[in-house]
Formats: C-alpha cells, sequence, structure tokens
C-alpha cells in the first residue's frame, strides 16, 4: 500500500512537472504568427511518417552512429512496454503482461532482455565515440552526456532488478530462461550472501531506481535536445512532399499585413519552432556546410540552436503578451553576417535526419532585413538596381539580351510561334560572354537534332531567382509576373533552360503566379535526344578524366543527379571520376541564394576549395550545367593557376563539341 | 539676369573645380552668381572665388561644421537661402551634393532636379538634361511655377571649365544657430591614397590578376599620376590582395564611368565590365586577343602589359 502510494505521488508530480513543460512548449510554439499551410495528405504521409520512424532510415544513412541510434530507438519502444508493465504492477500487485500467453510473453521478456544488453552496448559505443572518436561537427555537448549515462543507468538498473528479482521470487524458469541476460547476471549476484526475501527487497529497490529515472526523463526531455523524442516524429510527418520545395510566396494584395519576412522569432511559424524543438545537434548539416567548411559564421545546426535560445530568452515577454518587446531574431550569435553566409544549396536540409527546413528561416530573415529594414550587402543594392531597370543582375539593356546569338539563326518566337520547345536562355546566358558559348552549344545541339525551337529574344527578363532568395520577395513578384504574363501570352507549353536556377524557379516556383509548363533542364532534353537518335555524339577524349560538378538546383532541389552524368559518361572517352563531395552531399560553387553577386569577405572562398577538390581527383575536366557553377569553378581555377591542367566546360559544349 | 546662388563645396580649405566650374559658368552668362560656402576656417576662400567669378559670398563659418554632417549644412544652407532669397542654387552633383541639395529643397518646400549632364540657359530659366534608365534615355527637366530657389545639382565636367570674369566678391557672414544639431563627426577617415576616387576621376587605369603583385601596381601608378587618374582593379586582383577593395570596379565593386579607361591585364569577366563598360573610351591591354574585354574596348593592344605600359608611359611623358 506504501509503495502504490508514493508511486502514485511521484508518478503524478513527474507527469504533472513534464506536463507543464510541454504545455509551455506548445504555448511558445502557437505564439508563432508566420504562415504555414498544414498538409492535407495525411494518410499517405502517416504511413511515410511510420516507415520513416520505425525503419530510422534517415538517422542509418551514416552507418555506425545510425545503427548505435536505431538499436536505442528500438529498445527504446520495447523498453517502454516493460516500464509500463513495472508502473502497472506497482498499482496492482502482481500485474504483469503474462495473460498474454506464454509464447508472446516469453518473446517479449526476450526481446526486452536483448534490447536491454544491446542498447547498453550502443550506450558504450556512443559514449566512446563522444570521447574518443568525436567527429568535428558533433561538438561537446554536457546534455548529450548526462543523457547518454543515465540511458545507461537505466539499462542497468534493469539487469539489477531482473537479477535480485530471479534470485527473491519465484520466477517461472521459463521466465528466467526467456531473461537470458538478466538470468546470467543472477547466477553471478546469487554469491551475494542474502536471504531470498532480501533478494526481493533490492529487485523491488532497482525498479523504483528504474522507475524514477524513466519519471525523471519525463521531466528532463522537454528542455533538452532530447526534446526531439517528442518533436521529430510530427516534424517527420510534415517534411516536404517532394525534392522540388517552392520558397512560400507573400500576398503583397493583403493590406492586413504591415510585416514581412521575420524580424522577431514570433514572425516565423510554428513549423519552423517545431523545427527548432526537433534539433538533436548531431551536427550532420554542419558536416556538409560550405559555408560553414569556408570558415563563415553560419553553421546550420548553431543557427537552429540559436533559434531555440532567442525563442527561451523571449518566453517571459511572449508570455505575458508583450510582443514589442520581443528582441530582434538577428542577435549576438545569429548576426547578420549568418543570415548573408548562406548559399542556398540546401546541403543541410538533405542531410537533417529530423527534417530541419533551414532554408525557410534564412529566407525569412533576409526578407525582413532587406523589405523592412533595408539592411543588406551594399553590393546587392546595384543588383536590386538592375533588376528593377534592365531585368537582369548585370546592367545590360534588355535589346541586347539577344546578341549572344550573333551569326546564328534562331527562331524568335515571333516568327516561330508553335515551337515544340521555349529556350530560355536566362540572364548569364544572354550577356556573360563565358555563358553565351554554352547557349551558342546548345542552341546548335538543337539544330542539329532538328527541333523546332524558339527563343523570346528581347521579351526574356530574369526570373527574380537572386531577387527572391536575397529576400526582395517584392522584386521577385514583379518579374515573375512579367514573365508569366510573356509565356501565356505566347501559350507556350514546354520550356528547356541552361541554367538550374531559372529551371527551379519556372518549373516549381512560377505555377504559383498563373505558369505551368513543362520545364526541361538542357541535360534532360540532350538525353531525350541521344536516346531517341537524333544526336550521335562521338566519344571524345578530352585529356584523360573527368568529373562532374553538381549544381545545387539540379540535384538537391530538384533531384537530378543521372542525367547529367550519364550523358558525360556517354560521351568521354576517359573515365568519369567523382569527387568525395558528389551527389545530395555534393558541394556548392558558392553562388547560389544571390550569394553569386555579393562579396565573400569572411573566411576562404568557397569556389577555391570546391576547385581543389576537383583537382584532387586527378580530372583534366570539370564539367558542369549551371552558369553560375561554370563561373565559379572558372574563376577558382584562374585564382589558382590551374588553367593549364584544368578546364570547366558545361555539358552542352561538350556534347555540340563531338556532335556533327 | 538671374540670381544664382552656387553652394561652393569645400573640404579642408579646397573648393571643388566641380563646384568652381559653375560658378564661373553662370558669371559667364551673365547672372549676379552668389557662392554659398559653407565649413570651418574657410575665409581664405575668398580670393578664389571672387577671381572665378562670385559677385557676393556667404560665409558661414563655424566649428560644427568642420566635417560634414546632412543636418548641420543643410541647416547653414537653408538659413543663407532664406536670407539671401536665389533664383537658383545650383551645386556640384558630388556625393555631398545629391545627399544635401535634395534634402534642403524638400525642407524648403521647393522643386529641384539632380544629376544633370547638359544645362542650358533660356534667359533667366534653365533648361536641363539628365540620364534615367540607367542611361538609356534622357529627361528633359524645365521648371514650371514660381518656386524660389530651384535646385539642382549638376555631374562633374558637364559646364565648361575655368572662366576669365572675376565677379564683385562681397563677403558676408552667416551666423547659424546650430545648437540644436545632434548629429556629430567622429572624424574623418581617408584612404592613403592622394590620387583621385575611381568614381570621381575623368580616367581610370585598372589592372588585373595578371599584374601578379601588389608591388607591380607602380607600373600603372606612374601612368596613372602623369594623367592625372585614379587606379582600379578587377575583383580577382582586389582577392589576391593587390588592392584595396574600394578601388575594385565591377558588379560588386565601384561602378564607374569615365572618359577614359584603360584596362590592364583584365579579361573582361562579366562581373568587371558590368562595372566600366560605360566609359566613354575604352583601351584594352591583353595578351590574349580572345579576351572578351576586346569585345568592348575602342582601342586595343594586344601584348604584355609589363611592355606596354612603361612604353606608354615614357611616350607620354615626351609629349609633356
Amino acid at each position: 500500500m506504501i509503495q502504490q502510494i508514493a508511486f502514485v505521488i511521484v508518478a503524478l508530480i513527474a507527469f504533472g512537472l513534464a506536463f507543464f513543460r510541454v504545455k509551455d512548449l506548445l504555448k511558445l510554439m502557437k505564439s508563432h504568427n508566420g504562415r504555414y499551410s498544414f498538409p492535407t495528405d495525411i494518410i499517405p504521409r502517416l504511413t511515410r511518417t511510420l516507415l520513416d520512424v520505425f525503419s530510422q532510415r534517415a538517422v542509418l544513412k551514416k552507418p555506425i552512429i545510425g545503427t548505435i541510434h536505431a538499436t536505442i530507438f528500438w529498445g527504446f519502444i520495447i523498453i517502454s512496454f516493460g516500464t509500463l508493465e513495472q508502473f502497472l504492477g506497482t498499482l496492482v500487485p502482481g500485474f504483469n503482461f503474462g495473460f498474454l500467453g506464454n509464447p508472446i510473453y516469453l518473446i517479449f521478456l526476450f526481446t526486452h532482455d536483448l534490447f536491454t544488453l544491446l542498447v547498453l552496448i550502443a550506450v558504450g559505443a556512443a559514449v566512446f565515440r563522444r570521447a574518443f572518436a568525436a567527429p568535428k561537427y558533433l561538438g561537446r555537448s554536457s546534455d548529450a552526456n548526462l543523457i547518454l549515462f543515465f540511458t545507461g543507468l537505466l539499462m542497468v538498473s534493469i539487469f539489477l532488478m531482473h537479477g535480485f528479482l530471479i534470485l527473491g521470487t519465484q520466477f517461472h524458469y521459463s521466465h528466467r530462461e526467456a531473461l537470458f541476460a538478466s538470468f546470467e547476471i543472477s547466477k553471478f549476484l546469487s554469491n551475494l550472501d542474502f536471504s531470498g526475501s532480501e533478494f526481493e527487497a533490492l529487485g523491488i529497490s532497482f525498479k523504483w531506481v528504474h522507475m524514477i529515472l524513466v519519471l525523471g526523463f519525463a521531466v528532463y526531455i522537454p528542455g533538452s535536445k532530447h526534446l526531439h523524442v517528442l518533436a521529430a516524429g510530427p516534424n517527420t510527418f510534415l517534411k516536404p512532399a517532394k525534392t522540388e520545395k517552392p520558397m512560400t510566396s507573400i500576398d503583397f494584395e493583403d493590406e492586413s499585413v504591415e510585416q514581412y519576412g521575420a524580424g522577431k522569432i514570433t514572425d516565423l511559424s510554428w513549423k519552423d519552432a517545431l523545427d527548432y524543438y526537433s534539433c538533436t545537434e548531431c551536427g550532420r548539416c554542419q558536416e556538409v556546410c560550405p559555408a560553414w567548411n569556408s570558415e563563415k559564421p553560419l553553421s546550420p545546426k548553431k543557427l537552429i540552436v540559436a533559434l531555440k535560445e532567442n525563442l527561451y530568452a523571449n518566453k517571459s515577454v511572449i508570455f505575458s503578451g508583450k510582443t514589442d518587446e520581443i528582441t530582434h531574431v538577428v542577435d549576438e550569435v545569429n548576426t547578420e553576417d549568418v543570415f548573408w553566409a548562406c548559399t542556398s544549396c540546401r546541403a543541410c536540409e538533405v542531410a537533417c535526419p529530423v527534417f530541419i527546413q533551414h532554408t525557410d528561416k534564412i529566407y525569412d530573415v533576409r526578407r525582413n532585413l532587406v523589405m523592412m529594414e533595408a539592411r543588406f550587402p551594399l553590393e546587392v543594392q546595384t543588383v536590386f538596381k538592375n533588376m528593377e531597370t534592365n531585368g537582369s543582375p548585370w546592367a545590360f539593356s534588355s535589346d541586347e539580351r539577344i546578341n549572344w546569338a550573333d551569326g546564328i539563326d534562331i527562331p524568335l518566337i515571333s516568327s516561330e510561334p508553335d515551337p515544340d520547345y521555349l529556350f530560355w536562355i536566362g540572364c548569364a546566358g544572354a550577356f556573360d560572354d563565358r555563358n553565351k558559348k554554352v547557349v551558342r552549344s546548345f542552341a546548335q545541339i538543337l539544330k542539329k537534332a532538328n527541333v523546332k525551337f524558339a527563343v523570346l529574344g528581347t521579351e526574356e527578363t530574369c526570373t527574380g531567382d537572386a531577387a527572391r532568395r536575397i529576400g526582395n520577395e517584392y522584386l521577385y513578384q514583379i518579374l515573375a509576373k512579367t514573365n508569366v504574363e510573356t509565356l501565356n501570352r505566347y501559350a507556350i507549353k514546354k520550356i528547356v533552360t541552361t541554367c538550374p536556377h531559372c529551371f527551379n524557379t519556372i518549373k516549381n516556383e512560377y505555377p504559383e503566379f498563373g505558369g505551368n509548363y513543362e520545364v526541361l533542364h538542357h541535360t534532360q532534353l540532350i538525353g531525350d535526344l541521344i536516346s531517341t537518335g537524333k544526336i550521335k555524339p562521338r566519344k571524345t577524349d578530352f585529356g584523360g578524366t573527368v568529373t562532374y560538378h553538381d549544381s545545387c538546383y539540379l540535384g538537391r532541389w530538384n533531384g537530378i543527379y543521372d542525367e547529367p552524368r550519364n550523358l558525360l559518361a556517354a560521351v568521354s572517352v576517359g573515365p568519369v571520376v567523382e569527387m568525395e563531395q558528389n551527389r545530395e552531399k555534393s558541394m556548392c560553387c558558392g553562388a547560389g541564394g544571390g550569394r553569386m553577386w555579393m562579396e565573400e569577405t569572411l573566411g576562404s572562398r568557397i569556389n577555391i576549395n570546391r576547385t581543389e577538390q576537383a583537382k584532387d581527383t586527378g580530372a583534366s575536366l570539370v564539367a558542369s550545367a549551371c552558369p553560375f557553377c561554370i563561373t565559379m569553378v572558372g574563376d577558382g581555377i584562374k585564382a589558382k593557376d590551374y588553367s593549364n591542367s584544368l578546364v570547366v566546360k558545361d555539358i552542352a559544349e561538350l556534347i555540340n563539341d563531338a556532335t556533327n | 539676369m538671374a540670381n544664382v546662388s552656387v553652394f561652393a563645396e569645400q573640404r579642408d580649405g579646397k573648393l571643388k573645380s566641380a563646384s568652381t566650374d559653375i560658378i564661373s559658368w553662370a558669371k559667364s552668362n551673365g547672372h549676379t552668381v552668389s557662392a554659398v560656402v559653407i565649413g570651418k576656417g574657410i575665409k581664405s576662400l575668398e580670393g578664389e572665388l571672387k577671381s572665378c567669378g562670385a559677385d557676393k559670398i556667404q560665409f558661414v563659418d563655424d566649428s560644427t561644421l568642420e566635417v560634414y554632417t546632412p543636418q548641420a549644412y543643410s541647416e547653414a544652407l537653408i538659413s543663407v537661402v532664406k536670407n539671401t532669397n536665389p533664383d537658383y542654387l545650383l551645386a556640384a552633383h558630388t556625393p555631398m551634393g545629391r545627399d544635401l541639395v535634395p534634402y534642403v529643397a524638400m525642407e524648403m518646400e521647393s522643386s529641384s532636379t539632380s544629376d544633370c549632364t547638359s544645362v542650358e540657359w533660356n534667359g533667366d530659366s534653365l533648361k536641363c538634361r539628365r540620364p534615367v534608365f540607367s542611361g538609356k534615355a534622357t529627361a528633359e527637366v524645365e521648371f514650371i511655377g514660381n518656386d524660389k530657389p530651384k535646385f539642382i545639382t549638376i555631374r562633374a565636367n558637364t559646364v565648361p571649365a575655368g572662366g576669365d570674369r572675376p565677379g564683385e566678391g562681397v563677403t558676408t557672414d552667416h551666423s547659424v544657430d546650430l545648437s540644436n544639431v545632434t548629429q556629430k563627426a567622429l572624424g574623418m577617415e581617408k584612404g592613403s591614397s592622394a590620387r583621385p576616387d575611381v568614381t570621381e576621376a575623368a580616367i581610370v587605369i585598372s589592372g588585373g590578376r595578371s599584374l601578379k603583385s601588389a608591388e607591380n601596381f607602380k607600373i600603372l601608378e606612374k601612368l596613372a599620376d602623369l594623367l592625372g587618374a585614379a587606379v582600379g582593379a578587377s575583383r580577382a586582383a582586389v582577392d589576391a590582395g593587390f588592392r584595396p577593395h574600394r578601388d575594385q570596379v565591377g558588379q560588386t565593386g565601384k561602378v564607374v564611368s569615365p572618359s577614359l579607361y584603360i584596362a590592364c591585364g583584365i579579361s573582361g569577366a562579366i562581373q568587371h565590365l558590368a562595372g566600366m563598360r560605360t566609359s566613354k573610351c575604352i583601351v584594352a591591354i591583353n595578351t590574349d586577343p580572345e579576351a572578351p574585354i576586346f569585345q568592348v574596348a575602342d582601342y586595343g593592344i594586344v601584348g604584355d602589359l609589363f611592355e606596354v605600359v612603361p612604353a606608354l608611359t615614357e611616350e607620354i611623358k615626351k609629349i609633356r
């Protein structure tokens, strides 16, 4: 009876404390005002979430620590049933799950004991990793150490509980056999000079140790990084439905909106809050972040943790309703430089095992800095002004847009009103001498394959990608609406482009503005032209091995990894080798997210680091499929004086040179 | 005959030639010219202003005005303008002029136009032209209504330099109450170079990464000093640490449009072209005949800048 009363009191206190902590977290989450549209495809999402969570497949992308985590996770599920059994058994003396019948109960006891052992081993491995083999991206965390220590203690308490109870009570022999590990321990414990009732008392004591540790966990978790135990599941449920992820737009017609982007933490959405609750500080994002790896102040992990800290620091003003007193989301830790360092390469989001969407937050804060406070790198002013007056980030006049085609007969949409494909040139292809060669090459390929195509010529204008990602949504929408109007006026159905940034914007972000087209990247169309026999490029020697540099907006933002590689393999005599960071772990060239037009004054140069990685493969040619990547890697080659041994070319150039 | 006030911009007791040009031009067009000089310890400028054509000289000499701040200078200028009531207030379209003049015009609820590249007297009224849409079109501006004064800033080198008609040079000291000025300049930080800034110079000589070292920029500096030119650099040269970022010409640096731009060892990546392609005359020196810079150059020299530039410097020395 005393045990029962004691348990009820302890459990009520623990669950009560945990309840109030979680309630505060939910209240903080609800204080976020940013827009988030809840998904409607509930059933498929539920199925996928269960699969994601129970298979642990995201964590298992890193096999060693993934296995450690998965073991602890699966163990946590099974051992929870054991804990439930102890709780109920304490309330109702003599209760256990034995009523389930023998094979089931025996299997339960066996797996329970097995996982107690496995979790103990896994915890040991995790401690070893943190102590002796910690990867750089992990960082030190007393929170993690504490949790590992107590998890280990939990398992030890289970073994001691079972061990002593086996000695002290009349466990059915088959139960003893099922608790195979505990049984071995009990043999060892039997050397102690205690009576049966004393063994039983010890067993019950360790049951209490175990139960109190579990209840302690319940109280501790909401304030620690182990909050992911609660938040990661829902966050997995809400992960983006597809690889392609358009940015959220702002309704400028809505006059009730007085605030654009996120100035305060509560200007973000409740989903953003769920993101920082979910963060386990594992550091996988930081490991792949090009900004962090080039010594910039941005680490996606630190960004998310600091957002959470910012929220907690504002807790009392939020709860007292003094929203005016909420401090700025740009603070001493998350400085302006942090938000400007992002290349929007999305490596962090792809690496994150709990599906945190880092770029959403960066974009929202940039929007606030740009549209509400006019705080942005000086050189961006020129870009905005050029986009406004010239429809191009560079100060070239739109009547020069067709100059790239000098000397080739390129059909304008006015003379070819019903083309199979509209060839979208983009500003780089139109104005940059290096990239003019790329669009010329692709146009030649289209002509060789007798594709009926046309270009908009001077009617094309910048898609606005950079403006949007820098944070000038207003400017972006002007450009987007202009382009959609032009494209719809000509009733364009299919578009092909050599620029992944234009590709992503037109394909994924124009539908919201009424622009619905089938959009292809040139590497996709070239693949089709080869497979249908329209062009037959011959194998060509590019001076040795070749490597391919993934464009972020082709790869991580649109899942196009194979098409360019297949083309390269089809046309190169020399073998195609991969850089160490390739495909979804590929490193950005440094130009995305508007960084193309900003000075890189902090840390080392991303483009030079990437060029070095290409050089390290021993390849004599870096193939790319993006005008920005070509510019950045080209600059890297020049800066390192590799021009004699390394060249960067677009795949269109390679195919065109190899095609009669 | 109009009453024309000219904001005679000075820094460290030296008048900007862009301002004195406007004074002599207004004077030689037969108008009464009043020069407004704001600063500290500026009385010594009297002679120079008189000889370039100022009939009246309005001094506001105050220790608060030693370094430019928009607030103090605008209060001083507003006070003088209210006292003298001119028909026009003209100023050079310098960083100071473009900051100060529209602000004062707004405070006085009068009309203004800025960055004029052509100004023409039609009797007592002025007809101005100014570039719009990044220079793709020119707007013609005439003032209607009776606003007084009409505020205009004029781009450097727009009106003819110099003039031989001295003015009467009657000086007036204005004392302006600046006790309410809250903006305070803590000091001036100057670039180390005595050469003009790339955005202000009529001639710019720029070097690229192929200069190989900061030391080698001396070759360009010699030529620049001879021509009174500014020395610029490409992004690659700035990245390599050869020049400070303030000298960078290009998309992410300064956008320049001088009368003469000499690009030495610069291939002409779009990043650079975006900052200099509107220059009136472009000379390119590069070893690579395929370099895109030759596409925009009026004159191209295919050759090694380490030979071409010193030879050029020698030839110009001979002519001078």
